[in-house]
């Protein structure tokens, strides 16, 4: 799983159906202290992270599949926890 | 998922039969810079790659790509692909906190 923090969102209307209705956030990994290091990267949301907030983004195909019901969905990176 | 801009296409002679009626696209990844606009040079210094696409992506569009074993989910029929189009990006908004 990534550390990361939610830096921004993306909105798209034409994409994979999996993707219909989905929040996309705009994540960047970020390491132990808060630095960021890697570039940005895609992820969709579903437990509402709000913006700098810390989370674990999940890399797990499958995991995401089930959560959008599409076992053709080409999603990987999706919001997993909040870190307090 | 990354972001990426379309700066190109690509035009096969030939290619594997189970890319028969599909459509390339040079992507430039975005990386901070892009994102932010401090860079405003559509071409980013990563890496260009060809992708996949089947969303009518244009020259100039900012779109969502995977790489990987994900590029070919979306298809009930093997293959050999390791990058396609996502989703065509309307909007996007990345403002990442300036200390960092």
């Amino acid at each position: 799983m990534i550390l990361a923090r939610i830096d921004g969102h993306a909105v798209t209307s034409i994409g994979h159906p999996s993707l219909k209705g989905r929040t996309i956030v705009l994540c960047t990994p970020i390491d132990e202290t808060g630095a960021s290091e890697g570039s940005p990267f895609a992820a969709i949301d579903t437990l509402g992270a709000g913006m700098h907030s810390r989370v674990f983004i999940t890399t797990d195909g499958s995991w995401t599949q089930d959560t959008v019901h599409d076992n053709h969905s080409p999603i990987r990176n999706q919001v997993m926890g909040l870190v307090d | 998922m990354k972001p990426g801009r379309i700066i190109g296409t690509v035009t096969l002679a030939a290619g594997d039969p189970s890319f028969k009626g599909g459509r390339w696209v040079m992507i430039s990844p975005m990386g901070s810079d892009e994102l932010t606009r401090t860079n405003k040079n559509p071409v980013s210094e990563a890496f260009s790659l060809v992708a996949f696409d089947n969303l009518g992506a244009g020259l100039g569009d900012e779109v969502l790509y995977v790489e990987g074993a994900e590029a070919m989910q979306p298809f009930d029929r093997p293959i050999p692909l390791d990058a396609i189009t996502v989703a065509l990006l309307d909007t996007f908004k990345y403002t990442p906190p300036s200390k960092s």
